[in-house]
This record gives C-alpha cells, structure tokens and sequence, in this order.
C-alpha cells in the first residue's frame, strides 16, 4: 500500500480542524454579539456543557440529531437568561455572575449526567457533498464535504456579520454597548437589547456544546466541554470583536486540536499531556499577542463592556 | 416598572440577612435538583448534615475540607479587594503542590523534619506566587485580560501536573498508576488533632487570615490596594503605583494558593498525584465573595462550604448523590449573593408604567 500524500495528510487535518473549530466557533460568534452589546458572559463553559448534556439526551432518545440540536441551544440559551436577569436587572458583577453559570453548568451535569456517561449515540448529522465546489481541489474536501451544521456555521458568521455592521439592528447593538446612555437617548432599548443578546449568545454556546457531543464526539462524559469554553472567550479577544474573525480563530484552534490528536495517532514520543496542553498554551500566546494589537490600534472593545447600565444613575 | 434609589448607608442586618437568605435560597435549588432525581432531599441534606456535623469525627472532616478553602479565599479577598480577577487558584495550587512534592520526593532523604517542611512551605510559597505572577505581569504592563490568562494557565498546570505523573516523577512500583511515591515521614504535615486528619495547614489558614487583615486594614499597601478598586483613574491620579500594587496583590494571592497545595499534599494526600482537589480554588472564590471580601468571615464560610463539600462526599458514597449537587448548591448560592447586592445599595420602588 502506498504511504498517504502530505496533501492527502493535511487535507484531512485540515477538514477534521473544521470540525473541531466549530464546537468554538459558536459561542465565540454568539459571546461576540453579547459583549457587543456590553454584557460580558465568562459563562460560556456553563452554557456550552449544559447544551451539549441536553443536546446529546435529546438526540439519544429521540434519535433525531437536529431536535437534539435545537433542544441544546434552547437549554443554553435559558441558562443565559440567568445572567441576564442578574446582570441586566439586578446589576450584579458580570465576572462572578459569569464564573457562577460556569460552575453551575457543569454542576448538574455532573449530576443528572451520571447515569449517562459512557453512552453512545448511533445517529449524527448528514454530510453533504456541495455540487460542484465541493470537487475544487483541496478546498473542496475540505470546506465543502461537510454535515449540515457546519454550513449553518458558515451562514451563520457571514451573515452576523451583516447584521452588525450592515443593518440598524447592528447599529443599535454597537451604540448600546458604545454608550448605552446615548442608545437610549436615540430610542433604542438598551435593557431589551441586552437581554436578546445574551440569550443569543447563550443559544450559540448550546448549539457548540450541541455539535461536540452529537457531530464530534457521539457520547457523553462528565465534563466533555473541557475549557472549550474558556477558549472561546479568549477568542473574542483574538477575533477583535469581529464574527468574521472569529471563523479563523476557530479554525486555528481545531488546527491544534486535531493536530495533538494526528501526532499521538502517529505514536510520537512526545508525552500526549505536553500534546493536550497545547491548545490552551497558544490560546494563551494568543491572546496576549491579540491583546497588545488592540491596545495599539485603539480598536475593537465596546467602550462600556461590563458597565451595568440604570436610567436613575449617570 | 421596577425603580431603584441609592441607599445613604448599608444596614448591619442586612449584612448578615443578605448571605443567610443567599444560602437558604441555594440550598432550596439544590432541593429541587435533588428531588426531580426522585431522591428525598430532606434525606439527603440530613445525612449532609450527619456527614459534616455529626460527629465529632465527621467535624474533624469539615476541617480538613475547609483548610484549603480558608488558606485560599484569604488570599483572593486582596486580589478581589482591588478588582483583580485571580480564577487561577486552581494553577496556583497545583504548582504550588508539585514546587513543593519536589522537595518531598528527591530532595528529602535525610533532612530533619522541621527543616523539611519548612522548604516544603517556601517551596509551596514561592510556586504559587511563580505562577500567579505572569498574568499579573501581563495585565499590569500590558492590560491582558487576567480572568481569561489565569483560566488557560489553570489547564496549562494541569497538564504539566499529568506530564509530571506520566513521566519522571511516577513511582515505578505503582503499577503503572500515576502516582509518585509516597512522601517519607518527614515530609508530612503535623497533625494538630489526634485520631484525625486535621494538619498544621489549619493554623497557616488562620494565621493568613490574620495577616490578610492586617495587609488590608492597616498598611499603606492595604489602603491602596482598597482605592485601586474603587476606582483605577482615581488612583492613579492619587499618585499609586498601581501596576506595583497589582503584582504584590497577586504574588500574595498565588502564594496562599499554592500554599493550600502543599499543605494538602503534605497533610492530607503524602503524595503527588492527578487528582489533587485543585477545585479547592474555584470553591474559594465563592467563599470569598459569601464573606464580604473580610478575612474572618472567610474562615467561617469556608468551614460551611467545607462542612457541605464533607457531607456532599458522604451521600455520594452512602446515596450515590452525584458530588456534582454541591456544585449546583454553592453556584445557587453565589447567584443569590450577587444578585442581591442590589438590596443592600439600593432600596426598591415599584411603580406603574414608565418614568
């Protein structure tokens, strides 16, 4: 048998990336267009575990992958209403608040998870060849042989992207995590706003969680998100606030994660605990890299990100 | 609509109605998680009650739980007090527990025991404070976001920590098991409580606690580090060194951590292993919010939380009560906190319509 091409090598790596990369890519879009609107949510690890643990109960008892789906962004985006009611509301601290949810989230599903674990689940979603495009070399195997629902991810970042700075939606999100008090003065309102945004958020981290444990991962396991949430904050950073960003942040991340797992495939010598700390070192490179670039350049970060905001108080 | 107006001075009783009604509230979410498993709840925090109250052996217990929690929490009230996030008492524990395993592995043969642990201690010390120390760098010079840096270096430790297991310092006679060996006698923690596994960390966690209040109260460090979270501009108009006071804010809060990690590797577990109870630290900053960010009301939190972490063990073992249900009371709790501090800035007006 002849040895696989380099190409055929990075192809695959490159296409499972995707994959990987779009458990991320998710909740970055969705925490983007939360802290926008100038709720910061460090809760997208509690988000994401609960959508993947609902998701994945969904789809293995009703052996329908999408109602699974569906089930796992609706579970994420309640848990982030949550966070809404006590940071929007009530005006409590958006970091504890956040750290709360995460703590949470994999708080019960540890426990209503247990007599779940090790279960597989039999049904996935369909992958679909795209006519034509998806015969291009190499791009084509890679970007266009793929299931459902990393199309909707691809959709999804483009066309988020248009909202926000294509639409008057957009315009009012900016202005609301800007200067909120501003917002209101135009019309816009700023609680309503902030509110939608966090529960979309909170649907985006279900649907990550969703995809890792019925497309990745078909089973489930007490704490399979593993800091898969933590990245993806840390990737709203690296991605500038930017959905469009966020789509190469994701993929760079699943570069690494399935490149830890192609390494220990090919038994090198490297430990696999040195191999398995690598995403979350270069998360960390990364984010310190991002961080000075939007210091230098002035851009990016909503003015009054984690400011509560009152009609009474200036 | 729902009006809120500034309070002129916050109440002492709602000081202490606030957190008691925050644990209730906790505790009645837990109640319900418990009971839609169709496991009796009163059963349950009975024999959570038993298993952390109940005897005299099972209060020992609560201790040992609570040991960490003190030495840990006490350290990030001064991060918090300046509004600096440290979630990375979980890293700085670990390193703090393998700086310090090192010492009790390969370095120990014939040192007095004094001597030893004292080493062990500064090693602890300095291991926590070691790792603690980059994200304080990097947010003092370079703004980098510290929740983010600590979290990913908490996963970084971790898999240093398992590198470590699976590697050199794995006893070749643990059948494969990541295990070192276990730490020779004079590298163990003296108990302070006959029949127990209550260890001399209890009386570093008060001493800490101690010191945390003096820092606090009556330095100009601790006078600074207070205006720092009152407002960054107005300290820095004040003339503070604030990027100082950031890093030796942060160098204590990481040494505690990794303080905790020695004393439970040398106290409690005698050897290095994956599963050190590095949790300790995400459970600590959940005491040290529930105590005002006041070092004294840390101890007394922290033997609560560690009375529920002792009877959450209990009914995992005696009901298969999933540990996880701990998790879900203490965030419960945490929620309620947060959410309430409202009441004690703000009193309440409802009104009909929009203003």
């Amino acid at each position: 048998m002849l040895a696989p091409s380099l190409v055929t090598i990075l192809t695959n790596l490159i296409f499972t990336a995707v994959r990987s990369g779009t458990i991320i890519l998710f909740p970055t879009i969705g925490e983007i267009f939360t802290e926008r609107s100038g709720v910061m949510n460090l809760g997208i690890e509690g988000m994401m575990i609960v959508g993947a643990f609902f998701g994945f109960v969904v789809a293995y008892t009703t052996k329908n992958p999408y109602l699974g789906f569906l089930a796992g962004m609706i579970a994420g985006g309640l848990v982030a209403l949550i966070h809404a009611f006590i940071t929007i509301t009530l005006r409590g601290k958006q970091v504890v608040s956040g750290l709360a949810l995460t703590i949470f989230g994999l708080g019960i599903t540890n426990f209503y998870g247990q007599k779940f674990v090790n279960f597989q689940l039999k049904v996935g979603f369909s992958k679909i060849s795209i006519p034509i495009i998806s015969r291009i070399p190499i791009i084509g195997p890679i970007f266009f042989k793929q299931d459902i629902i990393v199309y909707f991810s691809y959709i999804l970042a483009a066309s988020m992207w248009y909202v926000l700075y294509k639409t008057k939606i957009g315009v009012h999100l900016r202005a609301t995590g800007e200067n909120a008090t501003a917002a209101d003065a135009m019309g816009v309102d700023v609680f309503a706003t902030r509110y939608f945004w966090t529960f979309f958020g909170g649907l985006l981290a279900g649907a990550g969680g969703a995809y890792l444990t019925i497309g990745y991962a078909p089973f489930w396991l007490d704490g399979i998100t593993a800091g898969r949430g933590w990245i993806a904050v840390a990737l709203v950073i690296f991605a500038m606030w930017d959905p469009l960003n966020a789509v190469f942040g994701a993929y760079l991340f699943g570069s690494i994660d399935s490149l830890q797992f192609l390494l220990q495939a090919s038994g090198t010598t490297i430990p696999s605990s040195l191999l398995s700390m690598q995403p979350y070192l270069l998360t960390f490179i990364v984010v310190v890299i991002a961080t000075l670039i939007v210091r230098f350049k002035h851009i990016g970060v909503p003015k009054e990100l984690g400011l509560p905001f009152s009609r009474e108080e200036k | 609509m729902i009006r809120f107006e500034k309070r002129e001075n916050i109440s002492k009783k709602l000081r202490i109605l606030v957190p008691l009604l925050s644990v209730i509230l906790g505790l009645l979410v837990g109640a319900i998680v418990i009971a839609l498993a169709k496991i009796n709840p009163f059963t349950a925090f009975k024999a959570i009650l038993v298993g952390s109250f109940g005897s005299k052996y099972t209060f020992t217990e609560t201790l040992v739980f609570a040991t960490p929690l003190i030495l840990i929490s006490v350290g990030l009230i001064i991060a918090f007090k300046m509004n600096f996030w440290n979630i990375g008492a979980y890293g700085q524990y670990i390193i703090g527990a393998v700086a310090s395993s090192y010492f009790a592995l390969f370095i120990s043969s014939n040192l007095p025991k004094p001597l030893l642990l004292i080493i062990m201690t500064v090693a602890g010390l300095a291991g926590g404070a070691f790792w603690a120390l980059i994200p304080a760098l990097l947010k003092a010079y370079w703004e980098v976001n510290e929740v983010i840096s600590t979290l990913l270096l908490n996963y970084v430790s971790l898999y240093f920590l398992k590198y470590l297991m699976y590697g050199h310092w794995r006893d070749p006679r643990s059948h494969g098991f990541p295990l070192s060996k276990t730490f020779a006698d004079n590298a163990q923690l003296y108990k302070i409580i006959p029949n127990s596994r209550v260890h001399l960390g209890l009386v570093f966690g008060i001493i800490a606690a101690f010191v945390v209040w003096f820092i606090i109260k009556k330095t100009k460090f601790g006078y600074e580090t207070r205006i720092i979270g009152g407002s960054k501009q107005a300290a820095l108009y004040a003339g503070i060194n604030v990027k100082r006071n950031i890093v030796i804010a942060m160098l204590i809060s990481g040494a505690l951590a990794g303080l905790a990690g020695m004393a439970q590797i040398s106290g409690v577990i005698h050897l290095l292993q994956i599963e050190i109870n590095p949790d300790y630290g995400y459970t600590a900053i959940i005491a040290a919010w529930l105590s005002y960010l006041e070092p004294f009301a840390a101890i007394f939190v922290s033997l609560l939380l560690g009375a529920l972490s002792a009877g959450g063990y209990q009914i995992q073992i005696t009901m298969q009560v999933p540990f996880g249900i701990v998790s879900v009371i203490e965030s419960s709790i945490l929620f309620a906190l947060i959410g309430s501090e409202i009441l004690l800035r703000y009193s309440i007006h409802f009104k009909r319509g929009r203003t």
